[in-house]
Parts: structure tokens; sequence; C-alpha cells
């Protein structure tokens, strides 16, 4: 389609000169010197790091995100917060009656409960920061350079494995401030932050296939949000399940949030309680293999430079 | 070895769009290579091929002479590149942008510090690399993703439409920028929305029309390949019928040869021709003598615009902008 492929070539020299010409007339905008002290020559192939390098690299921009957000920090505190003083000050006393008693106080009953919810929250927020990351394009400026896929999501995850391990902790404090006691101890608080994470997994996958999917913040933070109170109450949370109506009872056995609230339960009520603990794990276990498989299919498509 | 040789480049969509049909591109090493065409053209799909951000669907793309699909990283390593969208992270500082940029890219520890502090004085954000991005105008977050691109100091850089949307004294200092890596042996791979600074900045330029290279050579060439100068006759608006007439009286007038394409403009008449500015005297007077009332006239030299207008069928890429300085047509005299 370009027409007249005659006349090219041969006037090189004289295109050279009209090139310098125009360089001169526009030269001395700016420092010449200190340009040419920053524009280095360039090198060939920058040397990039190893697999750790790239998750501590991103794991240190996620935290420097988080902190730098510290609204975000204590509003997504804020919820659990409220729900374990008001609920105990509020229900203590009709509920110490209804979870049987024995010297069970409210407050121990629902604070493994709240470090699940507190894990739930953080989860969620997981797919909002992708989602973000993607509208401020710096998906895309991480996939364009050489750090390696796993690493990137490795470091990411790790950095809300972290935020959750110190919400949950916090929690846990507060709760004994309530007069919470854990049977198990330290060990057993610490075991407790640990369920936590192993807990966090599966919704932490969910939330990045909805931030993938979607692309979009709002889609993102409604999924998290709109399930995340009726996960809460269809299990066993609040209530021993065997005090709830048989169709929540039946629901709440399918419910994953049952599973992680039970395991922490029997560590803060029971004592090292492996007949409930190794099962619910077992379950929740299974359940992060499972998402986090959807989730890695997902991720791995949009990064992976195939068209789709 | 030249920093891109992609043959047969193929890019079709899982809706089965045909974003790019069989490109070749060849961009020498230390060249400032403009890829032009208007939207839709292909121009960011090609570039996200060539920068290993979309696998080509066909054909082969080499970077560096690093096959981008067999060996992306390779490519990764070796390329800079600046998205269209400003991509720079708002919670960060400016500071703590470039130094993870630094870190992705594994520049060594020892030259971090100096390198940040070279590029945030460079794009001239020294003052301001302890506040975060978000509080940035558009121009400050610009040239900060300039800076995070360039922080390993790569062969070649992709910019895709770097200077969209900026001022222009902002987009002055980019210029200035680019030039002066260019100058140093960076090759540029540019995509711009402007003429004018294809112009000002290219050594060569392609143009990409739905999917295909439908002109490649340098600025200079392609406007030669226009056919001559270019008259532009204004003629009174109140007699709409004249341009039509004036037309006419050009292309029956013998002054100019066959190849010269007659066109009526808007404001009245363009005739691009070999002889505009031997004949384009003897043409007023036809049309004096014609009745037609000339308002006004000009000869100048072809400019990339009115390459563009031959090859594509439009007039721009996009609505005209202010000129980031004087005016490019001037200078082609």
């Amino acid at each position: 389609m370009s027409r007249g492929g005659d006349g090219e070539g041969g006037e090189n020299g004289k295109r050279g000169e009209g090139r310098e010409n125009r360089r001169d007339g526009e030269a001395g905008i700016g420092d010449a010197g200190r340009l040419r002290s920053a524009v280095a020559s360039p090198r060939g192939s920058a040397p990039g790091n190893g697999f750790l390098g790239d998750v501590w690299t991103n794991f240190k921009r996620w935290n420097l995100k988080a902190v730098r957000n510290p609204f975000v920090l204590v509003v997504s505190l804020l919820n659990p917060v409220i729900f374990l003083v008001l609920f105990t000050e509020v229900f203590g006393q009709v509920a110490t009656g209804a979870i049987g008693g024995g010297g069970v106080d409210y407050v121990s009953f629902l604070m493994p409960a709240i470090v699940i919810q507190v894990a739930l929250v953080a989860a969620a927020t997981s797919g909002i920061g992708l989602v973000q990351d993607i509208e401020d394009g710096m998906f895309e400026k991480v996939l364009v350079s050489p750090m390696s896929r796993v690493g990137v999501f490795a470091g990411k995850t790790l950095s809300e494995v972290l935020r959750i391990s110190v919400q949950a902790t916090l929690i846990l404090g507060l709760g004994t401030l309530l007069g919470a006691r854990i049977a198990t101890g330290l060990p057993g608080a610490i075991a407790i932050v640990g369920i936590a994470i192993v807990f966090s997994v599966w919704f932490t996958a969910f939330s990045n296939v909805v931030a993938i999917k979607t692309r979009n913040s709002e889609a993102t933070i409604i999924a998290a949000n709109v399930l995340q109170l009726p996960l809460l109450f269809v299990s066993s949370a609040f209530l021993p399940v065997e005090i709830l109506p048989g169709w929540i009872r039946a629901i709440s056995g399918v419910n994953p949030i049952t599973y992680g609230v039970d395991a922490a339960r029997a560590l803060v009520l029971d004592g090292w309680a492996w007949e409930t603990i190794l099962p619910s794990l077992a379950v929740l276990l299974a359940l992060d293999l499972a998402f986090a498989s959807i989730a890695v299919y997902y991720l791995d498509r949009a990064s992976s430079a195939t068209v789709d | 070895m030249n920093a891109i040789d992609a043959t047969g480049l193929e890019l079709t969509y899982a809706d089965g769009t045909e974003a790019v049909r069989g490109v070749d591109l060849t961009v020498p090493e230390g060249a400032f290579f403009g890829f032009l065409g208007p939207n839709g053209a292909g121009k960011t799909t090609t570039i996200k091929a060539l920068a290993t951000l979309l696998r080509p669907t066909g054909g082969r793309v080499a970077v560096n002479g690093f096959d981008a699909v067999a060996n992306p990283r390779a490519v990764r390593r070796s390329i800079g590149y600046m998205a269209q969208e400003t991509s720079v992270d708002p919670e960060l500082t400016a500071r703590e942008n470039v130094k993870f940029a630094c870190e992705a890219y594994g520049v060594p520890r020892a030259e971090r510090r100096s390198r940040i502090d070279d590029l945030l004085d460079l794009v001239d954000l020294a003052d301001a690399g302890g506040k975060p991005a978000k509080a940035f105008s558009g121009g400050m977050k610009k040239r900060l993703d300039v800076a995070t691109a360039l922080v390993h100091r790569p062969p070649i850089v992709f910019l895709d439409e770097p200077t969209t949307g900026l001022d222009p004294k902002a987009r002055n200092r980019l210029w200035e920028y680019f030039r002066e890596i260019n100058a140093r042996g960076t090759t540029v791979f540019l995509t711009t929305q402007y003429l004018a600074e294809a112009d000002a900045l290219c050594s060569e330029i392609s143009v990409i029309l739905n999917g295909e290279i439908v002109a490649s050579g340098s600025p200079e060439e392609l406007k030669r390949r226009v056919g001559g100068d270019v008259l532009e006759i204004e003629l009174d608006p109140a007699a709409s019928a004249d341009a039509d007439r004036a037309a006419e009286i050009a292309r029956r007038s013998g002054l100019f040869d066959g190849n010269a394409a007659v066109v009526a403009t808007e404001s009245g008449l363009s005739v691009t021709s070999a002889e505009a500015k031997r004949f384009g005297t003897d043409l007023l007077v036809a049309l004096r003598d014609a009745g037609v009332v000339v308002t006004g006239f000009n000869v100048r030299s072809p400019t990339l615009d009115d390459v563009f207008l031959a090859v594509t069928g439009e007039a721009e890429p996009e609505t005209a902008e202010p000129e980031a300085e004087g005016d490019s047509r001037g200078r082609g005299r």
C-alpha cells in the first residue's frame, strides 16, 4: 500500500544532518550534565534475583502497602472487635446458659470464632488488593519484570499471613482481657493462630478468583462481604450447633467456618482434643487444596500471556 | 543483531478478533523507532506481544536475540516497558516505587541508592521522593513510571504512548530524556498518537492499520512518498460550491502531473504535487480568472499528518492536540 518505492535511500547523509539540526534546536531545555550522569549506557540483561529474593521483594511491598493504610487495618478489625465485645456483654448472660454452662463462659466460647472471623476478613481483602494492583497497572508491571510468578504471589500471600497472625493475636489478647481462658495456654494460642492461617487459604483463593474473573474492586468487595455474615451465622461460631434449628445445623455441617471454629474452640475449651482438631484440619486442608488449585489455574492464565 | 526481529507476527483474540495479522518488524539496535496507527489498529497488542505480555498466536518474535515465546524471562530481563496506562503503586512513595523496580530487576544492592537518586533527579522528582505517588499529578506519575522502567538500564525500552495526556512542558522534558537514552545507545520503541512527536523523535517509523504494516521508513522517506509539497488554498466559506469548482479547475489546469492529489478540504482545497511550489501561483491566477474567491493560501512541505492521511485515510490518530513545541510543520521548510 505504500506508494512510490523510488527515491528511497541514497540520502542518508542528508537525513542525518536534518536530525542533528533538530536536536540542536531543542537542546538546552534541561541540564545536560545532570542527564548524562543519570543515563548511563545500557547494560544488557538485568541480573534478576533468586526465587527467595522475588518472594522477599513482594512480601515487603505488600507489607508497606498495609502499613500505609492503617485505616484499613483498623477498620477490618473493627467488626470482629465489636462482635467480641458486644456479643459478650449483650448476650453473655443468656448465651452462657445456652452453651451448657459447665463453667464455660461465653467470651471463651466466642473468642476462637472471632479469630476465624478475622481470618475471613483478611482473606477477603486479598482479592481486593489484587484488583487494585490490576487497576494501578502494578500487576502488569510485575508480570513484565523477570520476577518468578510463583514468587510474586507467594510474597503477597505471606504478607497476608503475617497480617492474619498479628490480628488474630490481637483478638486473643483482647479476649483474654475480657476474661477468656485458653485451656492449652500459650502453645494453644499459637496453634489457634496456625488454624486461622490454614482456614484463611480457601477464602483467600476464592476472593482472588473473584478478583481475576471480575477485575472489578466493587464486585470483589461485595462478593466477600455478602458471604461473610451468613457464613458466620450459619455455623457453630456464635452458638453450639446442637441448639440451632435443624436447617442451620444441616448447612453448618458443610460450612468451612464450622471446621475452623471447632478446631480453634477445642483448644480454648477442651485442651489438645485431637479427635476434634485433626478431622477439622483435614477438611480445611482439602478445601484449601481445591480452592487454591482453582486460583492457581486462573492466576496462571491471567499471568501467562495467553490470549483469552 | 537487531533489537527486534518479528516475522509474521499474528495475534488473534479468543473472540476471533484478529488484532495483529502477519506483522514483520525489524528494529536495528540503537534506533528510535516509532510505531504509529489509528486507535484499534493493533499498536498496543503488538507492543505487548513484543514485551511477552501476550503470547502470539502465530509468527516469531525475537527481542535482543531472545525468542519471546521460548524464553520470555530472558526477554523480560533485557527490556524496559512503560504501559499506556500509568503504572505506579499509589501507596508507595516515589522513592519506594523506584526501589521496588530496582529489586524486581535485581539491580545490585550497592548500586541501588545512587541509581534511585539519579533517576529521581532526572525526572525532577528528587524533592518529592518521599511523597506517596497518589499525591502526584498525572504528569508526575508518568515521570515516575519512566524512572521505574529504566532502573536496569535495558538495551531496549518500549514506550506505549508515554506522553498522552501530558502538558507540553512535561512532554518536552520526557522527549529530552528519551533522546538522551537513545543517544546513549538504548533502542527506543515508541507508540504515539502525536505525529509531531514521532517526527521530532523517531529515526524509523512503521504505520500499522487493521493489524498490518502499511508503511515503513524514515520520516523523511515517508514524507517524500507523499509526492511533493502541499498547496493549501482557503476559499470564501460563503460560496461552498466553490471548492468543487476549484478542484475541477486545478485538475484541468494542466499545471500538475497525473500524480498530483487534488482534494477538497473543509476550508477549501489542497493540492499535493511535486510542482506545487512552481505552479501554485498559476493556479491562484486561474482561480481568480474563473471568479473563485481565494481568502488565503500556503505552500508547505509534507508532514507526517499527510503521510498518515495517505496511508490510513484518517486525518490523525486522535483528535488534534496542542503541539508540544512550536509547530512541527514549520521545521521542514
